[in-house]
């Protein structure tokens, strides 16, 4: 039976199962979820049918009251991040399996809510059901990050979660005033959504809310301000979730949500792509000047979080294409580097990137999957990153070539951060002391590390299959936008 | 009216075996009244249901109020087997109190006359005074009594002087059918009506007692004070908004929105800044009465469900609320925030529940305060108010920010203390918790128990 629903169903009792089991049995308990849900998402890809919009739809009468629907299925847009979230949930929990936490059971129940969550929010298919997991999302990292994290943890968490709660109680505004606009019919799916029409004035509120609801979660320019603390205050596991997953939220959320508000975009489009383009560079700049090393991935997840939500904007089909591409693979690459972090952190007992030289002399084959990962964070031809970038930057260039030029300057600063970074870390003399005695790397990083540098090759030689998708998905809803 | 005989008669036996030796009886036979008179509602024998030439009538809404009213009461009572420590002496004066100021919640929810309606508010109100100075030995108790009494007899006063306006506005004291004599005079009632009942549900700007007293008052009586008054208050101001509703003038909207919008304020912003749970609550309450408020707007016989579904959802918070800060005031002695550090170590099932309570007062999807808000919200928009929605929303955030400090400091690991609460406790407790997650996945189904 193939329902989109019960990849909601198996993360959410593995995690009640997590909740209840010792402390032995949790971690696997865990494990087992998720292969379980990866394995069924496979499944479901090979009998998936493009063509056929939406399947393995589940919706019910929700509230009854107010004709809320709820509404799960798969439609073309969720292939891509639903992927993404069963391999990096996959590959979060192998990593949380060495990391000695206290506490396990609740642990690995969070981490398995949050899946569920997630799945939820990326398979709903109408705005009320949209929200119920915007929102839910939020919760368990919430505990995972206040019980787990670092030593700075709860200003961090709390900064991050009234500012995103800020952001969805905008967005439960606009729903609310959409259920209310639309009357006596019922918001089934997407398209009765997007087939409103709202006056101009009405389509400008509602863009103002969609972008700081979005722009919270991704984060974009203006309101990134609680990121780069909760990235170097979040243990691993969960870093890895927020940055490789929630980022990709905020984006997926501007996917679905800007159809409506289209002609509004299209009036204010130069002032929208300057904030992301301004957001693009000063991401890009940032990450330069920082020594932490998560905080420098913060600042980078900024810049591409920044291009994709561009691209969003520009809304042509090679934008959408690299934009979903892209996606996937920011996801990817955050992923392995989080993993890098997390390894050298270990190592040398410090975030800063000065505390550590030289380790590619005694690891190599470390070193090597890090290099890999690099360079298909900066987007080098033949790995995936460039596929996703180029993809971009010509969607952006149809509409004005300025855009894509000053866009395009990130890429020449990406490589500057990430070869600074790198080159600091790897190369150089190797520093006596700690690093010399502490431990091998654990074989699970490594395994995620391998998988990650195989996926971004393969992926740059054979991207054929996920353009398709997402092209097939932006012709699916390309009827709603205006001209 | 049955249920309202049973519990008077036995709040009086109760009182009698206050006397005599057998005080092992006062809670069970509470208990029992309780359970039958909820049981002779929900019948609802048409026979009993108006009394006294139409001044009382259980019927529909009415009911509905008068059901939850001891179905909340039936979910606090387990707690007062509590009030057995503090001496044998006292508990028969408690209880039997207690169960009066239920008798007067249920006379204010279905009143057809304005006599009955001031007689319930001062039964209900009376026997809140004498709870709130219930620990007499406590200088804060007795300011929170006094503070009470004086600002309630006050706004009684006022409510008074209101029906008394009405009387000259329509010449009668009934509220089915009113014919208007005097418009000017009956919108000036109205203005006066609402601010005493503004007054007993805490809306602001009539909030200022709402604080001291709840931080005076022996926190399981405050449970009653949040629950029972607040569900009555709002009961009768929907009793009348719905009886008058084809007279009353277009600016009562926009009074109400006035009201709404300062609760909105003044509630968030007092409580941003409280350090005491029992101040962050008080104030909260005031918020979440401009939230209930919402549903009072352009009520009818159809909607009044979402009323009675938000009053629900939020008692049940409440409750929670209220009894584990009860457990962990008693074992610390202070219900500062500190004092709840360490809770999610050594008693997981308190934090777990208090957190869901808490979350759901804060309005998180799956809780039952999610669906109560959407249903509120939904309705001022509808009605034009979309402003006025987002303003709620965007200060729904502030809300957010003291829930939260609330389970931030639950689960700060530090404190090492030992909280030991009995296992049917912590089983009412989780039964609570349970149902307000309930509500929040299935929200149909408590409209359809209503019909």
């Amino acid at each position: 039976m193939l329902l989109a629903i019960i990849l909601i169903l198996i993360p959410l009792i593995a995690a009640g199962l997590c909740f209840v089991s010792g402390k032995k049995i949790a971690p696997i308990v865990g494990l087992f979820g998720t292969m379980l849900s990866f394995f069924y998402f496979l499944y479901m890809l090979t009998v998936y049918n493009v063509r056929h919009e939406l399947m393995y739809n589940t919706s019910f009468n929700w509230i009854p009251e107010i004709k809320g629907i709820f509404h799960v299925g798969i439609d073309g847009y969720s292939i891509i991040p639903l992927l993404l979230t069963q391999l990096v949930m996959l590959f979060s929990l192998l990593y949380a399996l060495n990391s000695n936490s206290n506490k396990p059971a609740s642990y690995f129940g969070l981490l398995l809510l949050t899946q569920a969550f997630l799945n939820g929010f990326f398979i709903a298919q109408n705005p009320i059901t949209f929200y119920l997991f915007f929102e839910l999302a939020l919760i368990p990292i919430y505990f995972l990050v206040l019980n787990w994290g670092g030593a700075e943890r709860k200003k961090a968490v709390f900064k991050f979660f009234i500012y995103t709660i800020f952001g969805s109680l905008l967005l439960l505004a606009s729903i609310i005033y959409i259920h209310s606009a639309i009357g006596a019919n019922q918001l089934l799916s997407w398209k009765e959504f997007y087939f409103q029409k709202f006056p101009m004035h009405v389509q400008l509120y509602l863009l103002v809310a969609f972008f700081i609801a979005f722009g919270i979660k991704s984060p974009l320019f203006p309101l990134h301000t609680w990121q780069a603390n909760l990235y170097s205050n979040s243990d691993k596991p969960t870093v890895i979730i927020l940055a490789a997953l929630m980022s990709k939220m905020g984006v997926f959320g501007l996917l679905r949500f800007v159809y409506p508000v289209m002609p509004a975009i299209n009036v204010y489009q130069p002032t929208i792509i300057t904030i992301c383009i301004i957001g693009i560079l000063y991401g890009a700049l940032m990450a330069w000047r920082q020594t932490d090393m998560n905080k420098l991935l913060a600042y980078s997840s900024l810049s591409h979080i920044g291009l994709i939500a561009a691209s969003i904007f520009v809304m042509n089909v090679q934008s959408i294409e690299g934009a979903m591409f892209q996606m996937f693979i920011h996801g990817l690459c955050v992923t392995g580097l989080f993993v890098v972090v997390g390894i050298l952190e270990s190592k040398s007992n410090s975030s800063n990137i000065n505390d550590t030289s030289g380790l590619a002399r005694i690891e190599p084959r470390f070193a090597s999957y890090f290099f890999i990962i690099t360079l298909a964070s900066i987007g080098l031809p033949l790995t995936a990153g460039f596929i996703g970038e180029f993809y971009m930057l010509y969607g952006l260039s149809k509409d004005n070539i300025l855009y894509s030029l000053f866009a395009g300057i990130s890429v020449i600063l990406g490589a500057v951060y990430m070869f600074r970074f790198y080159q600091s870390v790897m190369f150089g003399k190797l520093k006596n002391g700690s690093l010399q005695s502490s431990s091998a790397i654990n074989l699970n990083a490594e395994y995620i590390l391998a998988i990650i540098a195989l996926l971004v090759i393969i992926f740059g030689f054979f991207p054929g299959m996920w353009i398709d998708f997402a092209a097939f998905s932006f012709l699916e809803y390309s009827e709603y936008l205006p001209n | 009216m049955s249920a309202i005989i049973i519990l008077t008669i036995s709040s009086l036996l109760i009182l009698f075996f206050g006397f005599s030796k057998q005080r092992g009886v006062i809670l069970p036979l509470s208990f029992i009244a309780l359970i039958a008179s909820f049981a002779m509602l929900a019948m609802g024998n048409n026979f009993w249901s108006e009394y006294l030439t139409n001044m009382i009538s259980i019927q529909s809404s009415s009911k509905s109020f008068a059901l939850l009213i001891c179905a909340i009461a039936i979910c606090i009572f387990p707690f007062f087997h509590e009030l057995i420590k503090r001496g044998n002496e006292e508990l028969a004066d408690f209880i039997g109190i207690i169960l009066l100021s239920i008798v007067g919640a249920i006379v204010m929810v279905s009143y057809q006359n304005m006599m009955t309606l001031f007689l319930g508010i001062e039964i209900l109100s009376i026997a809140m005074y004498v709870l709130a100075g219930a620990n007499r030995r406590s200088v804060n108790s007795n300011e929170a009594s006094i503070k009470y009494f004086i600002l309630g007899s006050f706004a009684s006063a006022i409510l008074l002087f209101g029906i008394a306006l009405y009387y000259a506005a329509t010449g009668s004291l009934s509220i089915i059918n009113p014919k208007l004599i005097n418009s000017e005079l009956y919108q000036f009632s109205l203005l006066i009506i609402f601010s005493g009942f503004s007054f007993k549900v805490a809306l602001a700007p009539f909030h200022f007692w709402v604080a001291d007293v709840y931080q005076g008052t022996p926190t399981l009586f405050v449970t009653v004070m949040a629950t029972i008054v607040k569900i009555a208050g709002f009961g009768a101001l929907a009793q009348f908004v719905l009886s008058q509703n084809s007279v009353l003038p277009s600016w009562i909207n926009w009074f109400f929105a006035l009201i709404i919008l300062a609760s909105m304020f003044i509630g968030n912003i007092f409580a941003y800044s409280q350090s005491s749970v029992k101040r962050i609550l008080a104030f909260s309450s005031v918020v979440q009465s401009g939230f209930i408020l919402m549903g009072i707007i352009n009520l009818d016989a159809n909607n009044s469900w979402s009323l009675i579904y938000y009053l629900t959802a939020y008692a049940l918070a409440s409750i929670v609320t209220f009894i584990v800060v009860y457990f962990v005031e008693e074992q610390s002695g202070s219900d500062h925030l500190d004092s709840f550090a360490g809770l999610s170590k050594s008693n997981p099932v308190l934090a777990v529940v208090m957190s869901i309570a808490l979350i759901s007062l804060a309005g998180v999807p799956l809780t039952a305060g999610f669906m109560s808000k959407l249903y509120v919200l939904r309705n001022i928009n509808s009605i034009g108010f979309t402003a006025l929605m987002v303003i709620a929303l965007v200060l729904a955030a502030v809300s957010f920010y003291y829930y939260f400090k609330i389970i931030n400091a639950m689960f700060s690991p530090s404190g090492d203390r030992r909280w030991s609460v009995h296992f049917s406790y912590s089983a009412v407790l989780v039964f609570i918790t349970i149902a307000i997650i309930f509500l929040g996945v299935m929200p149909g189904v408590l409209h359809g128990f209503l019909g």
